[in-house]
C-alpha cells in the first residue's frame, strides 16, 4: 500500500511538527488522515493526506481526499441565526440565541411537562458530544423523548446483536482478520462503494474465491466476486432473509454444521432447525429468485471454509440492505443463527458482524443517545443501570426519566397534542434521510420551537427557529469508535470560523441557564473522563481508556476494563472468545420467518425501489453536495434501471422519470444498467426535493428495533411528462 | 373459541402455530395422526436421495402450552350437531370451529401381487410419509435395481435420487410423456433426454401390471406391455387421494376432496373449513404445499379480522409453481404450462427448444403479465421466473426476452483492458479519476504508482486499480517496469 501517505505509527499516536493525527469525518471505517496546517494565506486550513493504520492502510476514498472543502463551505454557518417575522434568518450573538431557547423550553416545559421538549441526535457526533447531548437530555431537560439517525442504520443489528450474543460491538473482531478467511459472506453491504479502502482486507478471500455477496444489484462490491473470486447471489428485494434461512436449511439438511461447538456454546438450536426445515432451497428459489443449486453451492462453500470442516475460518457480515426493512432484527438475527450454526462466533479467525455505517455510529449507539439507553449500553430501564449512571451524574435516579420513543415515532409525534413541542437536532439532516420525508417536514412544522446545531444551512436547519453554528471534525478533539468497535481520536488541526463552538460548550451554556452549574465541562478530555467512569461496569466498559493511552497510540478496542491488579486492562480486540456476556454464557439461536415488504409490489406500483448511496456521497449530503469535486462527479439525483425495464416504459438513457409510491412522488433522471434486476430500481438517498428518494420510501418500522423499511417500496414509473406535470 | 385441528402434518400445524400466535384467546386441539410432531414431507425424496438428513426434516409446531397437541391419535367421528370430534382414545373434543387439514393418501394402484393382507410386500413401497421414507432407505444397502412407477413431480425425484445413489431405475408411467399434467410433448421428450443422461430408462405408455416376488420378496415386475423387469425396490409415486373420508363420514359434501368455499368453509356447514391437501377449493387443489400454507394464513387472517377472504380465480392462484428437486434435472413449470386451454384469452406464447443441451423454456404472457411458464434445464431462467410470475411483475414488451435475459445478464460484461479504455474513462473508481488524467500525470513525469497516486489520488481507495494505474505507466515507458510493491 502506499507507503507514500503513511506514518510509522499503527496506532493513533501523536505525530510530531505540524502534522496532526486524525480520521477521516464520514464513514464508520473512520480511514486515518494526517492534516497538515497550510500557510495563513491558503483557501484550505489544512491539507489532507492517508495515514498508515491497520483500517485503512493508507487508503482514503475521494470523500476522504476532499474533507478539508467542507471547512470553507461556502455558506458555513458562522453565526447563531434566528428566524425573523418574514420568515429570513437574521445573524444574532450566542447569548441572544441561547437566552432565546432556553427561555422558550423553560416556558414550554412549564406548560406542557419535561416531555415537551426532544432532542433528536447523530452517529456523526463524537463520544463526548453524544455523551453529553444524552446526559443534557435526562439531566436538565428531563425528558425522556431523546432518539438519533442512529435508528436508520444500526437498530436491527444492534437489537439482533444483543438479544442472540449479549453484546453489539459492530465487528466483534479487528477487520484485519477478515484477510486470513476463506469465506466472507456478505448480506446487503457495498463497502465497494461506501468504503473503498476496506476492500483491501477481502484481497485474501478473492483470491481463494470465497467472498459471496448478497445484492438485489451487482454492485461495485458484487462485481469483486467476478472470475472465480466468489459468488454472487441476487434475490429479489426485501428476500435476503430466506437466502439466509434457505442456506442455514442446507447446512442442517447436509449435515454441515459445527455440532460440537453448538453443544458447547449454543442453545435454540432445536427451535432453529425446526424453523429453517421449512425452508429448502427450492421453496426459497421461488420466493428470492435465486436458483436452489446455487443456494446450496454458497452454503457449502462457507461450511468448507469453517474451522470444524478444516477451513481457514468464515466471516458473516451485514448491511443495511437486510438490516433496513421492517423484519431487520429477524434478518440479522437469521445471519447471526448462520453464523452459529457454522460454530464462527467468539473464535478467532471467523466471526459475524454488522458493518457499521455512520462515523461514529458504534459509539454514539452506546452512551446515551438511544432513547431506551444510558452511557455503557445500559438500559434506562435497569434499576442497577440507572443507579450507577445517576451516581456519576450526582443525581437522584428517580430524577432520571424513563425510556422514551424510536426515531420514527419520535418524529411523527411531534407537535401532537401529546408530544413534543420543541425538538433540538444534533448532527442530523432529518427532512432527507429520514424515511417518509415529507411527512417529517410536516412534523417539525408543528413544533413551536426548533433549534438546529449544524456546520451548514442543511435543509433541515432551513425549517428551524434557530440555527446553531458547530464545529466539525478537524476543528475538534474527541474519540470515535469505529466499526471493529476500537476507540480512535479525532484531533483539533484547525480554528472553526467565525462564532462556531462546540456542542459541548453550547450544552454547558444551555445547562446553566436551565439552572444545571455543574455537569457539563467543554474540555472533551473531561468529558470523556466521565463518560469512562459512566460507562464502568457497563457492556460498553470505557472505563480504562484514557487519551493519555490512545495518545501513546495503543489500539483499544471496548470493553476496556479499569486498572486491576493486573494493571491497565489491554482492551478486547475479539470478542466472546471467553463465552457470551448472557446470563448463561451461551449464545441464543432463535427462530426467525420472512414476511413479504409491507409495501409489496402490487398492479398499481409494480415494481421495487431499493435505496443506497454512491461513492462520492454521505448520508444526506450535507456535506459533501458542498464539495465541487465531489458535486461534479455525481451532481444530481438519479434512478437506476435496466435497459428491459426502461425499454417497457419507454424511457431511455438521460431521461426524466417520475416515480410513485404510496407516500409521494419524486423525479429523477433515468442511468441505464444491466446491473440491477428488470424488476428492481436503484434511487441513492443523497438529495433534496423532486429527486428526494426518502420522500418515497416507507416509514413502517421493525417491531424490535424500530429500523424503517428504507430498502423496499413498491413504485410506479413512468416517463414525466414536464408540461403537465407527472403522469396519474 | 374452542377450535379442532384434524391433522399435524406441514399445514395443519403451521394453521394452529399462526393461529394461537394471533388469537391468544382461542383454545387449540390438533389430532395429529403420526406418532411425531410435524416435519417436512417435501423433502422425503431427498432423504430418499441421501441429500437430506431425515433429523433436518421435523418442523416447529405449536408451543404445547399454548395448544393441546395429540400425537398418534386419529379422530375417528365427527358429529357436526353436537359440535363434538371423537378421538381414537375414546376422548370427545367440543368444538366452535373445526378445521380439517387431513392431507392426502399416497394412492395405491391396483396392481397384482404388490400387497397381501399384512399390507404391502417387502421390496413395495410408496412415499408419503417418514415411514415411508425410513423403509426404503433400510432396504438400499441390498438394492441394486429400483423401479418407479409414475413420471409426475415424486416420481421424477425418487428415480433420479435413486440413480444418483448407484441404481440401476426404470421408470415406468402410464401417460405417453412424463409430467403430462405440467409437459407438454417438446418440454417432456427433453426432460426425458435429461433423465437419461442421469442413468434413469424411461418406459412411458405402459404400467406395472404385477409384482412378482421370490419367498414373500419383491423379485420383479412385469409390466402391462407383458416385459419383466427385475427389481429389488418398487416405488408407487402414482398419485394421492385426498384424505376426506371423515368428512364424508360426517355427511360434508366432498368430490374429490373436502368440498369449501372461497373463505375455505364448507358449503353445509359454516364452521367446518378445510386446508390443504384434503380441501377442494373453487379453483381446485394442486397437492402443493404452498397452497396449503397459505390457505393457512388467509384462515388465520380471516379470523382474526386481518383481512376478508376474497374468492380467487383458477388463474389467480399465484401458488402453483412446481418444481423438481433432483440434481441435474430442473423442471419448473407455473400457471399455464403443458397443454393447457387457450379458452377465451388472449395470450401471447413463446417458446424456445433447445433439445442438444436439453433445455426448453416457454413463457405464456397475457395482458402483460406472466400467466404461464414452463422451463426445462434452465434454473437461471425458472428462478426469475418464478419470482416474477409470483409477484404478478409485469413482463418486458418482448416476451421472448424473458427467455434470453437472464442468459445476456449472465455474461460478465466484457471487461476493457485499459490500454484500450477511452481517455474520459474512469480507471480509479474511488477517486473518479480518467485514465487521460492518469496518463497526463505519467507524461509530466510521474514514474511510479506512487507518484501517479501522488499526482492524482489513483489507486489510494482499495487500491484494486494499482495494476491498471502500473500498465499505463509501462505503456508509456516501454523500457521501465515499475515497481508495484509500496
Amino acid at each position: 500500500m502506499p507507503a507514500s501517505h503513511g506514518t510509522a505509527s499503527p496506532g493513533d499516536g501523536t505525530p510530531p511538527g505540524d502534522a496532526v493525527a486524525t480520521h477521516c469525518p464520514y464513514c464508520a471505517l473512520q480511514c486515518a488522515q494526517t492534516l497538515t496546517r497550510t500557510a495563513a494565506d491558503a483557501p484550505l486550513p489544512v491539507e489532507v493526506s492517508g495515514r498508515q493504520f491497520p483500517t485503512n492502510r493508507g487508503g482514503l476514498c475521494q470523500k476522504g481526499w476532499t474533507s478539508a472543502e467542507v471547512l470553507r463551505a461556502k455558506d458555513r454557518v458562522t453565526m447563531p441565526l434566528i428566524r425573523t417575522e418574514d420568515g429570513g434568518f437574521r445573524e444574532a450573538d450566542w447569548e441572544e440565541a441561547l437566552d432565546l431557547i432556553a427561555g422558550r423550553l423553560a416556558v414550554l416545559q412549564e406548560a406542557h411537562g419535561r416531555d415537551a421538549v426532544a432532542i433528536f441526535g447523530g452517529g456523526g457526533l463524537t463520544n463526548e458530544k453524544a455523551y453529553a447531548l444524552g446526559k443534557f437530555a435526562r439531566v436538565v431537560l428531563r425528558t425522556r423523548y431523546i432518539d438519533y439517525n442512529g435508528r436508520f442504520c444500526m437498530s436491527s443489528a444492534a437489537a439482533a446483536s444483543n438479544r442472540s450474543l449479549g453484546l453489539d460491538r459492530g465487528l466483534g473482531f479487528p477487520l484485519a482478520d477478515l484477510g486470513g478467511a476463506d469465506a466472507v459472506l456478505v448480506v446487503g453491504s457495498n463497502m465497494g462503494v461506501t468504503m473503498p479502502p476496506f476492500v483491501q482486507h477481502l484481497a485474501g478471500v478473492r483470491e481463494r474465491g470465497g467472498l459471496v455477496v448478497v445484492d438485489p444489484r451487482e454492485t461495485v462490491t458484487a462485481r469483486l466476486t467476478r472470475e472465480g473470486q466468489g459468488i454472487h447471489l441476487s434475490p429479489v428485494p426485501g428476500t435476503d432473509l430466506v437466502v439466509l434461512l434457505a442456506l442455514a436449511h442446507v447446512v442442517l439438511a447436509e449435515g454441515l454444521q459445527d455440532a460440537a461447538y453448538l453443544d458447547a456454546r449454543v442453545n435454540g438450536l432445536d427451535e432453529v432447525r425446526r424453523s429453517v426445515a421449512a425452508w429448502w432451497p427450492e421453496r426459497a428459489e421461488a420466493v428470492c429468485g435465486i436458483p436452489a443449486d446455487d443456494l446450496r453451492r454458497t452454503a457449502r462453500l462457507l461450511a468448507a471454509a469453517s474451522p470444524s470442516r478444516g477451513g481457514r475460518g468464515a466471516y458473516v457480515l451485514t448491511g443495511r440492505g437486510l438490516e433496513q426493512m421492517s423484519q431487520g432484527t429477524a434478518g440479522v438475527t437469521a445471519a447471526i443463527n448462520l453464523a452459529l450454526l457454522l460454530g464462527l462466533v467468539g473464535r478467532e479467525g471467523s466471526g459475524f458482524g454488522p458493518v457499521t455505517g455512520q462515523g461514529n455510529g458504534q459509539g454514539g449507539r452506546e452512551h446515551g443517545q438511544k432513547s431506551d439507553q444510558l452511557p455503557g449500553y445500559r438500559m434506562i430501564t435497569d434499576p442497577a443501570a440507572r443507579a450507577h449512571v445517576a451516581g456519576v451524574w450526582g443525581v437522584d435516579p428517580d430524577t432520571l426519566p424513563g425510556p422514551g420513543v424510536p426515531a420514527v415515532q419520535l418524529l411523527d409525534s411531534l407537535g401532537t397534542a401529546d408530544g413534543p413541542k420543541a425538538l433540538l437536532v444534533h448532527g442530523s439532516n432529518v427532512v432527507v434521510s429520514a424515511p417518509h420525508a415529507d411527512k417529517v417536514r410536516g412534523a417539525l412544522g408543528r413544533l413551536d420551537l426548533l433549534v438546529v446545531a449544524d456546520l451548514v444551512p442543511s435543509e433541515t436547519a432551513m425549517l428551524a427557529d434557530v440555527i446553531l453554528p458547530v464545529t466539525q471534525w478537524a476543528e475538534e478533539e474527541g474519540t470515535m469508535t469505529n466499526l471493529e468497535g476500537r476507540i480512535i481520536r479525532r484531533r483539533q488541526a484547525a480554528d472553526a470560523p467565525g462564532e462556531a463552538r462546540s456542542e459541548l460548550w453550547i450544552l454547558n451554556r444551555l445547562a446553566a441557564r436551565l439552572g444545571v452549574d455543574s455537569g457539563f465541562p467543554t474540555e472533551p478530555e473531561a468529558v470523556f473522563a466521565e463518560l469512562a467512569r459512566a460507562s464502568a461496569g457497563g457492556k460498553a466498559d470505557y472505563s480504562g481508556v484514557t487519551y493519555a493511552r490512545l495518545d501513546r497510540g495503543e489500539e483499544l478496542f471496548w470493553p476496556v476494563r479499569g486498572d486491576g491488579p493486573g494493571g491497565e486492562h489491554p482492551g478486547t480486540p475479539r470478542v466472546f472468545l471467553d463465552g457470551f456476556p448472557t446470563p448463561d454464557g451461551r449464545a441464543r439461536m432463535i427462530p426467525v420467518d420472512h414476511h413479504a415488504p409491507a409495501d409489496d409490489v402490487r398492479a398499481e406500483a409494480p415494481l421495487y425501489l431499493i435505496t443506497g448511496r454512491v461513492l462520492q456521497h454521505y448520508q444526506s449530503g450535507a456535506q459533501t453536495r458542498r464539495v465541487a469535486e465531489l458535486v461534479a462527479a455525481q451532481p444530481e439525483p438519479f434512478v437506476e434501471m435496466h435497459p428491459l425495464l426502461a425499454d417497457r416504459l419507454g424511457l431511455a438513457d438521460g431521461d426524466l422519470a417520475s416515480l410513485t409510491t404510496a407516500r409521494g412522488r419524486g423525479h429523477a433522471t433515468v442511468r441505464l444498467t444491466e446491473d440491477t434486476r428488470p424488476d428492481t430500481v436503484f434511487m441513492p438517498f443523497h438529495w433534496a426535493g423532486e429527486g428526494s428518494a426518502n420522500r418515497l420510501t416507507n416509514d413502517v418500522t421493525d417491531p424490535i428495533s424500530g429500523m424503517p423499511e428504507f430498502k423496499v417500496t413498491a413504485v410506479r414509473i413512468a416517463p414525466a411528462r414536464l408540461k403537465e406535470g407527472a403522469p396519474a | 373459541m374452542r377450535v379442532v385441528v384434524i391433522g399435524h402434518g406441514m399445514v395443519g400445524s403451521r394453521f394452529a402455530e399462526d393461529l394461537v400466535a394471533r388469537e391468544p384467546g382461542a383454545r387449540v386441539t390438533v389430532i395429529g395422526r403420526e406418532p411425531g410432531g410435524p416435519y417436512n414431507r417435501v423433502l422425503l425424496s431427498s432423504v430418499v436421495a441421501g441429500k437430506t438428513d431425515p433429523a433436518a426434516l421435523a418442523m416447529s409446531a405449536v408451543d404445547p402450552a399454548r395448544a393441546t397437541v395429540l400425537a398418534g391419535v386419529h379422530a375417528i367421528e365427527v358429529d357436526r350437531a353436537a359440535r363434538t370430534v371423537t378421538d381414537s382414545r375414546g376422548d370427545v373434543h367440543g368444538y366452535d370451529r373445526l378445521v380439517f387439514a387431513t392431507g392426502s393418501a399416497a394412492r395405491i394402484p391396483d396392481i397384482h401381487g404388490v400387497a397381501t393382507d399384512r399390507g404391502l410386500i417387502p421390496g413395495v413401497s410408496v412415499l408419503k410419509d417418514l415411514a415411508d421414507a425410513e423403509g426404503i432407505l433400510a432396504r438400499l444397502p441390498k438394492a441394486r435395481r429400483a423401479v418407479v412407477l409414475g413420471a409426475g413431480v415424486l416420481g421424477l425425484e425418487v428415480a433420479t435420487g435413486l440413480a444418483a445413489r448407484g441404481l440401476s431405475v426404470t421408470l415406468v408411467h402410464h401417460s405417453g410423456r412424463v409430467m403430462e399434467r405440467q409437459l407438454g410433448d417438446a418440454a417432456a421428450q427433453i426432460a426425458t433426454g435429461s433423465l437419461a443422461r442421469l442413468g434413469v430408462r424411461v418406459v412411458t405408455g405402459t404400467s406395472v401390471a404385477a409384482a412378482l416376488d421370490r419367498r414373500g420378496v419383491l423379485s420383479a415386475v412385469r409390466l402391462t406391455d407383458g416385459t419383466e423387469v427385475l427389481t429389488d425396490l418398487l416405488v408407487m409415486c402414482a398419485g394421492t387421494i385426498p384424505e376426506a373420508s371423515l368428512a364424508r363420514r360426517a355427511g360434508l359434501p366432498c368430490d374429490r376432496g373436502i368440498l369449501v368455499d372461497a373463505s375455505l368453509a364448507s358449503p353445509a356447514d359454516a364452521n367446518v373449513f378445510a386446508i390443504g391437501d384434503c380441501a377442494q377449493p373453487p379453483e381446485g387443489g394442486t397437492g402443493l404445499v404452498a397452497q396449503g400454507w397459505d390457505q393457512a394464513t388467509r384462515l388465520v387472517d380471516a379470523w382474526s379480522g386481518a383481512s376478508v377472504p376474497v374468492a380467487r380465480e383458477a388463474d389467480e392462484d399465484l401458488t402453483n409453481v412446481v418444481r423438481v428437486k433432483a440434481s441435474g434435472l430442473d423442471v419448473v413449470t407455473m400457471g399455464l404450462s403443458g397443454k393447457f386451454d387457450h379458452g377465451e384469452r388472449e395470450l401471447r406464447a413463446v417458446r424456445l427448444a433447445d433439445p442438444s443441451i436439453g433445455r426448453f423454456v416457454e413463457v405464456v404472457v397475457s395482458h402483460g403479465l406472466l400467466v404461464g411458464a414452463t422451463v426445462v434445464g434452465d434454473k437461471e431462467c425458472a428462478s426469475q421466473l418464478s419470482a416474477m410470475y409470483t409477484r404478478m411483475i409485469p413482463v418486458p414488451a418482448d416476451p421472448a426476452h424473458l427467455i434470453i435475459r437472464p442468459l445476456a445478464g449472465a455474461a460478465p460484461a466484457a471487461a476493457v483492458a485499459v490500454e484500450d479504455m477511452d481517455d474520459d474513462a474512469t480507471v480509479c473508481q474511488c477517486n473518479t479519476v480518467s485514465k487521460g488524467r492518469i496518463t497526463q500525470a505519467i507524461a509530466g513525469g510521474c514514474a511510479s504508482v506512487e507518484d501517479v497516486a501522488k499526482a492524482t489520488r489513483a489507486s489510494t481507495g482499495c487500491g484494486d486499480c494499482r495494476g491498471n494505474v502500473a500498465r499505463l505507466i509501462e505503456a508509456a515507458t516501454p523500457d521501465k517496469v515499475p515497481a508495484l510493491a509500496g
